[in-house]
């Protein structure tokens, strides 16, 4: 646009904290490699770059497909859409990749479409270097995303309280009962 | 997110719980300590000027302000609040007294310009502040006015007219600066330049663009310290009269309201509204209310080696404005011009609670505003914020208090004349997402804009929205259907970021108008499209009873039936074989044999195509196989991909049958429908003319059609995709360094589908001008023929609306080709006699990629 090389705000279309942050975690695992995992932090950062492919996150199982298309492609005509599934159920668990034409409107959704609710619930948004199979499964123990394995707030979109914490609980519930 | 913002302050406060229990002995803290050290100068200065004038005192606190709290000791502890003019002051001689520090003058400079080619709300401020630095220290104020005047120059090189106006508008608030006339020269020059465009052609925009930066550069002058420039300002008014005045042949074409539909609500274009807004200010000797003086009330400055009592606005040593070079070919730049159209959503109140257009603060707030809104698209929350602050950059008594109920705006009448903030500047948002022919930025930007406001502040936002929204409403009758179907976009996806709550009990009794009223159809598309939004069983909770037979339970079925199921449906047997067939991924040669049945029953039954009951049986049954989400589907028709393909060769008329069975299995979901028939496009299984000639022939229904909102849709993705790749070859026969043979090859693609773009406008126009004359075969049937029915004149309305929208499309789109061209290398331009470089995108064999027609 201008001669800004730094604007006055903060711009919301940059990789979010946590994908830094990723990197910057592979970089200390290893010191002795440093030099490497610099120069693949740099490539990852750069496979940003012309990025058309968003992660979103925070949805509700029960949101489909069509509600995804029918508010994203309001950013530009949608490539793909790819859900995130249950490892074992395969079953909607949360998120999903939207894979757009183009980089700007990836973009533009990080800046128009992130932070802002689907289904009711705030989305979350971040740039993503691109799908590939296996990455439509959660990573939780139990199937679902990670975050849902310890979650302590009930929230009935997402299957009530997290899987690890609810055998917990309940757990402990029956043991109170038990005495 | 939640859960990381958990994991880093949930251990103090000891609600995380997992990590503590093998810490709960530990008695000291381990945590690392926040370094603490003292913040460099410089580094308060940036922070101080980034934020100079946004008063975190304000009347209205909100979430956002807490970082400013953070940032700014001196205001969490008071809570009176602060002066800006202090500020200005304060800054200016933190910079001056450590103007040998580079980092100080680096961020100074730099700062300053950014924001005011970013904030330009806050551009009076930056230039007081720079005025009373080259006060305190001439060299410095020089070296700003020198880098000024550099980027001034490159944008006037490369055409960039928003940032021309923004760096003349600072360099005006410098006026006192300058030796002899100052701006006033440059403006001068700019003005001969507009007088030349214009000659040269009537439809010229560029001068008007020129002229609209003069005319909003005057007030910015005559708004600083600067004495003793009214005869310059008042003979270059004079002279800018006649261009400014002077209605644009294209201003029709962009306008809100049809002026057929409308004549009165035809709004006035922006550069004559204020060409006479400044006139009537310069008669009452330019008082500007609104423009911000922030000297006014500072006096003196102490400085050793001043005398006291020096104006510290005033400067002693006058210096040449910066040397600008205006070329005689003066640039168009990147964007497209078009006639701006100012257009209020409060204009028609019982009380202004926005400036009347009679007002020039109506055009310098709106002005402001917009490119405030369009200069930060990448962080809605800070405009937000800005939106909502928008009684800070102004003079503050313009505005009533914040938040201020209209119905107190109505007691308040009779006092002095002050405005809603809210209502100016959620009025801006507005202005841009109703632009034609279209917005700086994508539509969803505004609306993600409007809906951050209202999360900052939505007792005082939510109401102005409310009134906002009964007017578009009640204008829908004779508002552009391109700016009504926009309209319905915004209006249910806010509402889907709100729990859907609307008060639609005000609109129940519009339920008895026939469903072609405008209002029906825009009732009837707004529950459609809150149902893709989210889904219908949630939608009909939000609803008062009368609007529930507007959602049929066909939306509630997430999966629709199978006609051939029941044993009515002709060609039922064939039909369930096929779509079994079809489920269990049966090859090719399997298929077939059902396909020949149908069109062999249909041939003795005497179906004209025989193609047709075939197509439907094949396509209902991809439907109905692919129903459980848009992945099915799609993996489902590529799998057919090959035989949907071979029909459109053989029949158009079965072409076009694809489309219908699509629409009529999700004739409860069209939002579903259009999602697939936009897919096949791309399979390129439909044409865009099939789409279009489906639609807009074989569905007219005498005209009604053009009232489903999901029809006019479709149409404009249709058209857009046709439009998108048009622009798409242009860009590939324009690229620098093209030679002979490709020229050809691209110049023949260029024709070949310039072509094929008008047939397809002019199969639209010709459709829809029937309608609008009243002279459809359909139309002329209805009721007793005698097209006098009630419905008969809201169809033919509906006829001249379409006919509005699209006529309009071509123009942009001819123009844009026309502008485009004119530039290009010449067919038969052979390459210099060079060793041959690579052209860009072109293939071995010669072709040229030109990338698919994808994006809106």
């Amino acid at each position: 646009m201008s001669l800004l090389k730094i604007n006055t705000v903060d711009r919301l279309d940059r990789p979010s904290a946590y994908y830094a942050g990723k990197q910057k975690r592979r970089r200390y695992n290893d010191r002795e490699e440093d030099r490497d995992r610099e120069r693949e932090k740099e490539d990852e950062l750069a496979k940003l770059q012309n990025a058309t492919t968003l992660y979103v996150g925070n949805l509700s199982f029960y949101t489909t497909e069509e509600q995804i298309h029918e508010l994203f492609a309001k950013c530009g005509e949608i490539k793909r859409l790819v859900m995130g599934l249950d490892r074992f159920e395969k079953t909607p668990c949360g998120f999903c990749f939207v894979e757009y034409y183009n980089h700007q409107d990836a973009l533009d959704c990080l800046k128009y479409i992130g932070g802002t609710k689907l289904d009711e619930r705030i989305i979350r948004t971040d740039l993503d270097p691109g799908f590939e199979e296996g990455r439509q499964y959660g990573r939780g123990k139990s199937g679902g995303q990670v975050r849902d394995e310890y979650r302590e707030e009930y929230d009935p979109g997402r299957g009530g309280y997290g899987r690890a914490y609810d055998e917990l609980r309940r757990a402990e519930e029956q043991y109170g009962s038990g005495r | 997110m939640a859960d990381y913002e958990r994991r880093n302050n949930g251990y103090r406060g000891g609600g995380g719980g997992r990590k503590r229990r093998y810490r709960d002995d530990e008695d000291f803290d381990r945590r690392p300590q926040r370094r603490r050290y003292e913040e460099p100068l410089f580094v308060q200065v940036r922070r101080q000027l980034l934020t100079i004038a946004e008063s975190v005192c304000s009347a209205f606190p909100h979430p956002t302000a807490r970082h400013c709290l953070n940032t700014n000791a001196r205001c969490a502890t008071s809570q009176a609040a602060r002066r800006v003019e202090d500020d200005i002051m304060r800054i200016a001689q933190s910079v001056a007294e450590n103007s040998e520090d580079p980092d100080m003058r680096d961020t100074f400079v730099n700062i300053s310009l950014d924001l005011v080619l970013e904030q330009p709300m806050k551009i009076p401020f930056v230039a007081a502040t720079s005025l009373v630095v080259y006060n305190l220290k001439a060299e410095l104020g020089v070296e700003i006015l020198k880098k000024a005047g550099e980027a001034l120059q490159k944008h006037i090189d490369s055409g960039s007219w928003r940032e021309v106006k923004l760096l003349l508008r600072f360099l005006g608030g410098l006026q006192p600066l300058f030796e002899g006339n100052g701006v006033f020269a440059l403006l001068e020059e700019l003005f001969n330049r507009a007088v030349d465009l214009q000659t040269t052609s009537s439809e010229d925009l560029l001068g008007l663009e020129l002229v609209k930066i003069i005319l909003f550069t005057i007030p910015y002058v005559m708004a600083s310290p600067a004495t003793g420039f009214e005869s310059q300002a008042l003979a270059l008014l004079e002279k800018t009269d006649i261009i400014a005045s002077t209605p644009h042949a294209l201003v029709d074409l962009v306008n809100t309201f049809g002026p057929q539909e409308h004549q009165d609500a035809a709004g006035p274009s922006l550069i004559s509204l204020l060409q006479g807004q400044l006139q009537t200010e310069a008669e009452q000797g330019w008082e500007l209310k609104c423009l911000p003086r922030p000297w006014k009330g500072v006096q003196e400055i102490e400085k050793d080696d001043q005398e006291p009592g020096q104006n510290p606005f005033e400067p002693v040593n006058k210096i040449a404005f910066p040397d600008i070079t205006v070329p005689t070919s003066v640039p168009h730049g990147a964007r497209p011009l078009f006639p701006e159209i100012y257009l209020s959503v409060y204009a028609n109140q019982d009380i202004d609670t926005v400036p009347p257009t009679s007002n020039v603060a109506s055009s310098l707030l709106r002005d402001a505003l917009v490119d405030t809104i369009n200069l930060l698209d990448f962080n809605r929350v800070a405009v937000a914020k800005y939106l909502i602050d928008v009684d800070c950059y102004f003079t503050p008594y313009i505005f009533v208090k914040r938040a201020t109920p209209f119905d107190r705006m109505r007691d308040l009448a009779g006092e002095a004349l002050a405005w809603k903030p809210e209502d100016v500047a959620v009025d801006a948002v507005f202005s841009q997402l109703f632009q034609l022919p279209t917005p700086e930025h994508k539509l969803v930007y505004y609306h993600s804009l409007l809906t951050e406001c209202c999360k900052i502040a939505p007792a005082a936002i939510a109401p102005s929205l409310g009134r906002a929204i009964r007017f578009l409403y009640n204008s829908l009758e004779t508002m552009d259907v391109e700016l009504s179907a926009r309209f319905l976009d915004w209006f249910t996806h806010h509402l889907s970021n709100f729990g859907f709550t609307w008060k639609w009990s005000e609109w129940i009794d519009d339920l008895e108008l026939p469903t072609v009223h405008p209002k029906m159809a825009f009732i009837s598309g707004a529950l459609d499209k809150e149902c893709r939004l989210s889904f219908a069983q949630r939608i009909k909770g939000t609803l008062p009873e009368p609007y529930l037979p507007l959602i049929p339970d066909i939306k509630e079925d997430e999966a629709p039936g199978f006609k051939y199921l029941s044993e009515l449906t002709p060609y039922a047997k064939e039909g369930q074989e096929l779509m079994q067939l079809i489920r269990k991924k049966a090859s090719d040669e399997e298929i077939q044999p059902v396909i020949a049945a149908i069109e062999e029953q249909a041939q003795g039954l005497g179906v004209e195509d025989p193609k047709v009951p075939s197509t439907d049986a094949l396509m209902t049954s991809i439907c109905y196989v692919g129903s459980k989400s848009l992945s099915h589907i799609l993996s489902c028709i590529e799998r057919n991909k090959d035989r949907l393909l071979s029909i459109g060769a053989v029949s158009e008329t079965a072409r076009r049958q694809i489309i219908a069975s699509v629409m009529e299995y999700w004739a409860g979901q069209p939002g579903v429908a259009i999602d697939i028939i936009d897919k096949l496009l791309n399979y390129t299984i439909l044409t865009p003319t099939s789409v279009v000639e489906w639609a807009l022939s074989d569905s007219m229904a005498a005209g009604t059609v053009l009232a489903k909102s999901y029809i006019f849709e479709m149409i404009s993705a249709t058209v857009g995709k046709v439009t998108n790749r048009m622009r798409q070859i242009v860009a590939a026969r324009i690229q620098p360094g093209l030679y002979e043979p490709q020229l050809s090859v691209l110049e023949e693609t260029l024709e070949r589908e310039r072509a094929a773009m008008q047939s397809l406008f002019k199969f639209i126009e010709d459709s829809v001008v029937s309608v609008a004359a009243g002279s459809n075969d359909g139309l002329m049937e209805r009721g007793d023929g005698s097209g006098d029915l009630p419905e008969d004149d809201l169809i033919r309305q509906w006829g001249r609306r379409w006919l509005r929208a699209f006529r309009r499309k071509l123009a942009v789109e001819e123009a844009f080709i026309t502008g485009a061209l004119a530039n290009a290398t010449q067919v038969g331009t052979v390459a210099p006699s060079q060793p041959e470089a690579p052209v860009p995108g072109e293939g071995p064999d010669g072709d040229v990629h030109v990338p698919d027609a994808d994006g809106q």
